[in-house]
């Protein structure tokens, strides 16, 4: 008993509707403590909406979402960032006025630890160096890679237990691309959580845990990532 | 001799138009630094929203009353509370901190009515300007219910200063400034900095940045943006009625529709500065108050023409206002 670990997060026939449309039916995904978890899929398959209804950006029809033993199902968003959950969204969306700067530290605006806030915007800045180099530049100016590192190294920020990671590598060029993965898979050995949503299947899952299958809304496999490769379905659908 | 009679001495024909256009400066510093005041309240709104709050005016109203009622004054006998007068009398300034305070609580109680219901349903935002309007029209018939439609004036004197104007010229050559618009004007000064440092210089005010350019990410970084959107209503009502009380010192309350010219005078103003852009509003108060005060007094009817005279120039040369910048869509 005492070898199952309880789940970070799972989520448990969770349903959404967008207007009239089923976006996401009962779908159940957990994530455990110190994994990295890919969801993958085609285009409209469901897998930003996941991530949004976990960050509670959109409502829930039906089901919940259970982080860390709490039912944070109707939590509201500012809420399940202090909970520890930490979206880095689709698009990016870094505050295109302000400088990198005050992009980072409003990412750590649930904390009020001075000391380590000014510490940890050293560490993203160790971590992305092209960052520090444009530290008091203003975001909107940054190049589509460099937006992309800073979408991460804010949510970084808040000090995250789970990290929602929502197409690190759309429009990006293949040597950044790489990039940011290296150092998904440093965040990975330095034991932090990460449910990951990507396009390319190949590349997402070469790089995490277990991975989950999203198909019109409905999870349709699971499993190790590695035989979600090896999978001859997954092979044909989404690895070509 | 031949000269002389016909040229006025040159000394004095230089010193009179400077000591005129000294005390018009002064006018309209004073009188702009109002409108500042009064169009940042607009401005905050706009910027976090992207709407326009049109019963700002009829807030900026209530706040005048407040102000009068904190004072102990007698209401006329005209409307409800006809003759009645409340039992305390507050020193001036408490009493004006005191009515726009209420007038911010008033700004929330519209943000609840006339906004929150359809921001959550996801309305048009046009329907907002319906909204608000609708509200401004029940403030405004509420007051005149209330209090009837005669013009109030506060206490002389109200911030009991020992002169009633200070000469700025010599003995010879007066150019005497009511000391009551020195007050306005200090009084601005101090809000506009204190605004503006809170805005830029506290996380409080970058979180406020970031939910102006983009709701969604406020959300994401943890921030309560239901609890922001309420305080800068707050905040924008507090301007308003502060704002009001500051009119009605320099002239009176001259009844429930106090406020509405003022509305549309503001509305002129942020968008000359440019929409939604603090500075801007600044800005734009001052450009209007000084222009109004430049207005020679046989055209003074025509006064409050030259704001929407200004604005429409303006916008002629840039569409996007004084400040504003230029919407760039980057793919």
């Amino acid at each position: 008993m005492t070898e199952t670990t309880e789940p970070l997060l799972a989520v448990k026939q969770l349903s959404v509707r967008y207007g009239g449309i089923q976006a996401l039916s009962s779908i159940n995904l957990a994530v455990l403590p110190g994994e990295v978890v890919a969801l993958i899929g085609a285009n409209g398959a469901g897998k930003s909406t996941t991530l949004r209804a976990i960050s509670r950006l959109i409502d829930v029809a039906d089901g919940s979402i259970i982080y860390d033993g709490a039912d944070i199902t109707r939590a509201r968003p500012h809420q399940i960032v202090r909970a520890g959950i930490a979206h880095s969204p689709e698009g990016r969306r870094i505050l295109a006025r302000q400088t990198v700067q005050d992009n980072l530290r409003l990412g750590a605006y649930t904390r009020r630890d001075r000391k380590q806030i000014a510490a940890d915007m050293d560490a993203q800045y160790g971590l992305f160096p092209r960052l520090a180099e444009r530290r008091k530049q203003i975001a909107g100016t940054l190049s589509g890679g460099e937006q992309q590192m800073l979408a991460i190294a804010r949510a970084l920020m808040s000090r995250p237990r789970l990290l929602l990671l929502d197409e690190p590598s759309l429009g990006l060029a293949p040597l950044i691309t790489a990039e940011i993965f290296t150092i998904i898979d440093n965040l990975h050995a330095e034991g932090v959580t990460i449910l990951l949503v990507e396009q390319n299947a190949r590349l997402a899952l070469a790089h995490a845990d277990r991975g989950y299958v999203l198909e019109a809304g409905s999870i349709t496999f699971s499993g190790p990532a590695s035989a979600l490769i090896d999978d001859e379905r997954v092979r044909q659908a989404y690895l070509g | 001799m031949r000269g002389g009679a016909l040229v006025a001495p040159p000394d004095r024909q230089a010193g009179v138009d400077f000591s005129q256009i000294l005390q018009n400066i002064l006018n309209g510093l004073s009188i702009g630094s109002v409108y500042a005041i009064f169009a940042l309240g607009y401005t905050l709104v706009f910027s976090i929203l992207g709407i326009i709050n049109f019963a700002h005016g009829a807030v900026f109203t209530l706040g005048a009353y407040f102000t009068y009622a904190l004072t102990g004054q007698r209401f006329g006998f005209n409307g409800l509370l006809s003759n009645t007068a409340l039992p305390v009398a507050l020193p001036f300034i408490v009493a004006m901190l005191g009515g726009a305070t209420l007038a911010g609580l008033v700004s929330v109680l519209v943000e609840r009515v006339a906004f929150r219901p359809l921001r959550q349903r996801n309305a048009d935002r046009l329907l907002s300007v319906v909204s608000s309007l609708g509200v401004a029209v029940i403030l405004v018939n509420l007051i005149q219910y209330l209090v009837g439609a005669e013009s109030y004036s506060y206490p002389s004197n109200p911030f009991g200063l020992s002169k009633p104007a200070i000469n700025f010229g010599s003995v010879e050559r007066p150019i005497p400034v009511r000391s009551i618009q020195i007050v306005i004007f200090a009084v601005a000064l101090v809000i506009l900095l204190l605004l503006t440092l809170a805005i830029n210089r506290t996380m409080l005010g970058k979180a406020l940045q970031a939910v102006a350019e983009d709701l969604t990410t406020a959300r994401l970084l943890g921030i309560n943006t239901k609890r922001l959107i309420v305080l800068t209503f707050f905040v924008s009502g507090f301007l308003a009625g502060l704002a009001g009380t500051l009119v009605g010192a320099s002239q009176s309350i001259t009844g429930p529709y106090f406020g509405i010219t003022f509305g549309l005078k503001g509305l002129g103003v942020i968008v000359l500065g440019g929409l939604g852009n603090v500075s801007g509003a600044v800005l734009g108060g001052f450009v209007i108050g000084l222009a109004e005060a430049f207005v020679p007094p046989q055209f003074v009817q025509y006064k409050e023409a030259v704001a929407f005279a200004i604005l429409f120039l303006i916008l002629l040369i840039r569409p996007q206002g004084l400040l504003g910048r230029t919407q760039v869509q980057k793919v």
